[in-house]
C-alpha cells in the first residue's frame, strides 16, 4: 500500500484549490464567479499554511500540566501557520465584502455581472 | 545582536491615534463641524508625535528573550517560539512619516473644504490608509507587513470608489481583484519564511538565514522571493501592474492621490528594503528588482507622454518615478539606496504640488483635458507659477529637489558600471520635462478659447488660500531640500548604511 503523508495531501488539496481560484479569477467573465474563484484561492492559502505546520505523529501545541517538556518542541506542531490562516480568514471575508459592494454597485450602473461588459475600458 | 528595550511611546501613538479617529469620524458620520475639529486635531496630533518621537523599538506582541542587563540576544542554535512582533522607529521612518504627516493634514483640510455631509466614513480612510503606509515603514516583522499591505490595498479600494463615478468602480474592483492575487501570495511568502527559518521577525529570519546552511531549501527561498517581489510590484504599481495602479491615480480625487502615491511610495521604501536585507545577497535577486525598476520607468514615462489628459500624465509620471526610487534602491549600495531613498522623499513632494494644482484645475471647473482647456495661466497666474516650478522640480531641474536625487542615483549607477541605467534616469527626467509642459501649455499657456488672452472681462480664478499655502509650504521645502540636501541625507544614511552593512538590525 502506498504512503502518502497527510502534509503532501494537504498541499496537493491546497494547489489544486489555488489553481482554480486562480484560473478562475482570471478566465471568468460573470463577476460573482470572480469572487468565488477568489474565496477557493483564499482557502487554499489557508489549507497550505495549515499543513505547513503539519508534524507527523505530533500534538497540540499547548503545554498541558504533566507533559514532557523535552518532548514538546520535536512533537508539537507549527502554530504560526494556523495563527496566520486566523488572520487571513479575517482579510479574506474583508476583501470579499469589498469585493460584493463594488460589484453590487457596478451591478447598479451598468445592469449587469459580465466583466467583459462592465470593466471595458472607457474614459470619463 | 544587542539592542535596548525601549517599548517606544510613539509607535503606539502614530498607529492608534489615526485608527481612533478613523473610528470617531465614522461614527460621526454626518456631524460636520465635530468632524472637522476631530480630523485635523489628529493630523496635527500625529505630525508632532512623528518630530517629536525619538528613535527605538516597540513590541505589539510577544517579547524577545531578554538578558538581566536589558538587552536581548539572538541565539540561532536555540529554536524558542518568541514571536517579536517588532516596530522601529528611525531616522527614515521620522522623515518618511513626518512628510506623509504633512500631506495628511493637507488632505485632511482639502476634504473638510471639499465635502460638507456624509463624510466622516471618507475621512475614516483617509487616516486608515496613513496608518498602513506607516505600519508597513515600522514594522520588523513578516506578518505586520502583511497585514499592513493587505489593509491598504483594501483602502486604496475604498478612497478610489469614494469619488463615486463608474470609472473609480471598476478601478478599485480591478485592484481588489489583483490584490487578492498578490496578497494570497504574501501570505504563502510569509508560510514559507517561516517554514524555513521559524521566525516571523526579520531580523531574526535574517540571521539564521545566515547562520545556517539552507541546502536543498535555497528554491523554497526563491519562491518565498518571488511571491514578496510580488508584492513589492502591487503594492508600488510596478510594472506590469501599471495600468492598474495608474488608473487608482487617475480615478480618485486628486488630493487623496497625494495620499495614495505617498502609501505607494513607502510601501515601495519599506518592501524593497525588507527584500534587500533578507534576498540581496541572493544571485539574480537586485538583477531582477533592477530589470522591474527600468521596465518601469521606460513604461510609465512612454504611456505619460501619449496621454491627453493632466491626471493621466502625472499618473503615468507617478508610476514611472515610482520605477526611479526603486532604481535606486535595486543596486543595492550605499549611494544607490541613498538615492533610492532621497528620490522618495522629492517624489512625494514634488508630486504633491502637480497633484494640488491638478485639483485647483478641476475646483475652477475647467477639466483636465489638454485638448479643451487653455488659457488658464491668464486667469490664475499663481497656479501656473506653482505648476510650472512642480515641474521643475519633477523634471530633476536645478534649484529643485529632484535634481539632487536624480543626480545619486546616475552617479550610483555610474559607479555600479551601469551607464545604460544611468541614460535611462536622464531619459525619464527628460522625457517627464517634455510631458509635463506638453500638458502645461495646453491647458495654462496656450489662450484659452472661451477666454483669449487679451479680453479684458476676462474672470480670474482664485486659489482658496488654505491650498495656497500648503503649495507654497511643498514649494518651499523642495526649494529647500534642493539646495540643502543635508537636511534629508541626514535621516537616510544611517538606513542605508545598515542595509549594506548589518541588514539583520532594522
Amino acid at each position: 500500500m502506498i504512503e502518502i503523508s497527510l502534509q503532501l495531501l494537504g498541499f496537493i488539496a491546497a494547489t489544486i484549490l489555488v489553481v482554480v481560484g486562480i484560473a478562475g479569477m482570471l478566465f471568468l467573465d460573470n463577476l460573482i464567479k470572480k469572487l468565488i474563484a477568489f474565496t477557493l484561492l483564499s482557502d487554499g492559502v489557508n489549507l497550505a499554511l495549515v499543513s505547513l505546520g503539519y508534524v507527523q505523529g505530533g500534538i497540540v501545541p499547548i503545554l498541558e500540566p504533566g507533559a514532557s517538556i523535552s518532548e514538546f518542541p520535536d512533537r508539537a506542531a507549527l502554530i504560526f501557520g494556523p495563527g496566520i490562516v486566523l488572520t487571513n480568514i479575517v482579510i479574506g471575508v474583508s476583501t470579499t465584502a469589498i469585493l460584493a459592494a463594488l460589484i453590487v454597485a457596478l451591478y447598479k450602473r451598468y445592469g449587469s455581472l459580465k466583466a467583459s461588459k462592465v470593466l471595458k475600458g472607457e474614459r470619463e | 545582536m544587542n539592542e535596548q528595550i525601549t517599548n517606544l511611546w510613539s509607535v503606539p501613538l502614530l498607529i492608534m491615534i489615526p485608527i481612533l479617529t478613523a473610528i470617531m469620524v465614522n461614527l460621526l458620520y454626518n456631524k460636520t463641524r465635530a468632524i472637522r475639529v476631530l480630523s485635523t486635531g489628529a493630523a496635527l496630533a500625529v505630525l508632532a508625535v512623528a518630530v517629536v518621537s525619538p528613535y527605538g523599538f516597540h513590541w505589539f506582541a510577544g517579547h524577545p528573550a531578554v538578558n538581566s542587563d536589558g538587552v536581548y540576544t539572538f541565539t540561532a542554535s536555540i529554536f524558542s517560539l518568541k514571536l517579536s512582533l517588532e516596530y522601529y522607529y528611525g531616522p527614515l521612518q521620522q522623515i518618511l512619516i513626518a512628510v506623509m504627516s504633512l500631506l495628511l493634514l493637507f488632505v485632511v483640510v482639502i476634504a473638510n473644504k471639499s465635502f460638507d455631509k456624509n463624510y466622516g466614513p471618507y475621512i475614516a480612510i483617509v487616516f486608515l490608509t496613513y496608518v498602513s503606509a506607516a505600519a508597513v515603514l515600522m514594522t520588523n516583522d513578516f506578518y505586520n507587513l502583511w497585514i499592513a499591505v493587505e489593509l491598504g490595498s483594501l483602502l486604496v479600494a475604498g478612497l478610489v470608489a469614494s469619488s463615486g463615478t463608474g470609472y473609480a468602480q471598476k478601478a478599485a474592483l480591478k485592484y481588489t481583484f489583483f490584490s487578492a492575487l498578490a496578497g494570497s501570495g504574501l501570505a504563502i511568502s510569509l508560510g514559507l519564511i517561516l517554514g524555513i527559518t521559524g521566525y516571523a521577525n526579520i531580523t531574526d529570519a535574517i540571521n539564521f538565514l545566515m547562520t545556517n546552511d539552507l541546502g536543498g531549501m535555497y528554491a523554497v527561498l526563491y519562491v518565498a522571493f518571488a511571491f514578496l517581489t510580488l508584492a513589492w510590484i502591487y503594492a508600488g504599481g510596478l510594472i506590469p501592474v501599471h495600468p492598474l495602479k495608474s488608473d487608482v491615480y487617475r480615478s480618485a480625487f486628486p488630493h487623496a492621490t497625494v495620499l495614495l502615491q505617498t502609501q505607494s511610495k513607502l510601501m515601495l521604501v519599506a518592501i524593497g528594503i525588507v527584500l534587500l536585507r533578507m534576498f540581496g545577497a541572493l544571485p539574480f535577486a537586485r538583477e531582477v528588482m533592477l530589470s522591474i525598476s527600468v521596465l518601469t520607468m521606460i513604461v510609465g514615462i512612454v504611456m505619460a507622454l501619449i496621454q491627453t489628459d493632466f491626471r493621466w500624465t502625472l499618473a503615468y509620471i507617478i508610476v514611472s518615478h515610482s520605477g526611479l526610487v526603486t532604481v535606486g534602491l535595486s543596486l543595492g549600495t550605499y549611494q544607490g539606496i541613498v538615492g533610492g531613498l532621497f528620490q522618495a522623499v522629492n517624489d512625494i513632494v514634488y508630486m504633491s504640488i502637480l497633484l494640488l494644482c491638478c485639483e485647483m484645475l478641476l475646483y475652477f471647473g475647467k477639466g483636465t483635458s489638454i485638448k479643451f482647456n487653455g488659457g488658464i495661466a491668464k486667469k490664475s497666474p499663481w497656479l501656473a507659477a506653482f505648476v510650472i516650478l512642480g515641474a521643475f522640480a519633477a523634471s530633476g531641474i536645478p534649484p529643485f529637489n529632484g535634481f539632487q536625487s536624480e543626480l545619486i542615483i546616475i552617479q550610483a549607477a555610474l559607479a555600479q558600471s551601469l551607464p545604460e541605467v544611468a541614460a535611462v534616469v536622464l531619459m525619464v527626467s527628460v522625457s517627464t520635462f517634455i510631458a509635463l509642459f506638453r500638458a502645461i501649455y495646453s491647458i495654462f499657456l496656450k489662450p484659452g478659447e472661451d477666454y483669449p488672452v487679451g479680453q479684458a472681462e476676462s474672470k480670474r480664478f482664485e486659489i482658496p488660500a488654505t491650498v495656497f499655502v500648503f503649495l507654497l509650504v511643498l514649494l518651499a521645502i523642495s526649494f529647500v531640500l534642493g539646495v540643502y540636501p543635508q537636511l534629508a541625507l541626514g535621516f537616510l544614511t544611517e538606513s542605508a548604511l545598515k542595509v549594506v552593512f548589518v541588514p539583520w538590525v532594522p
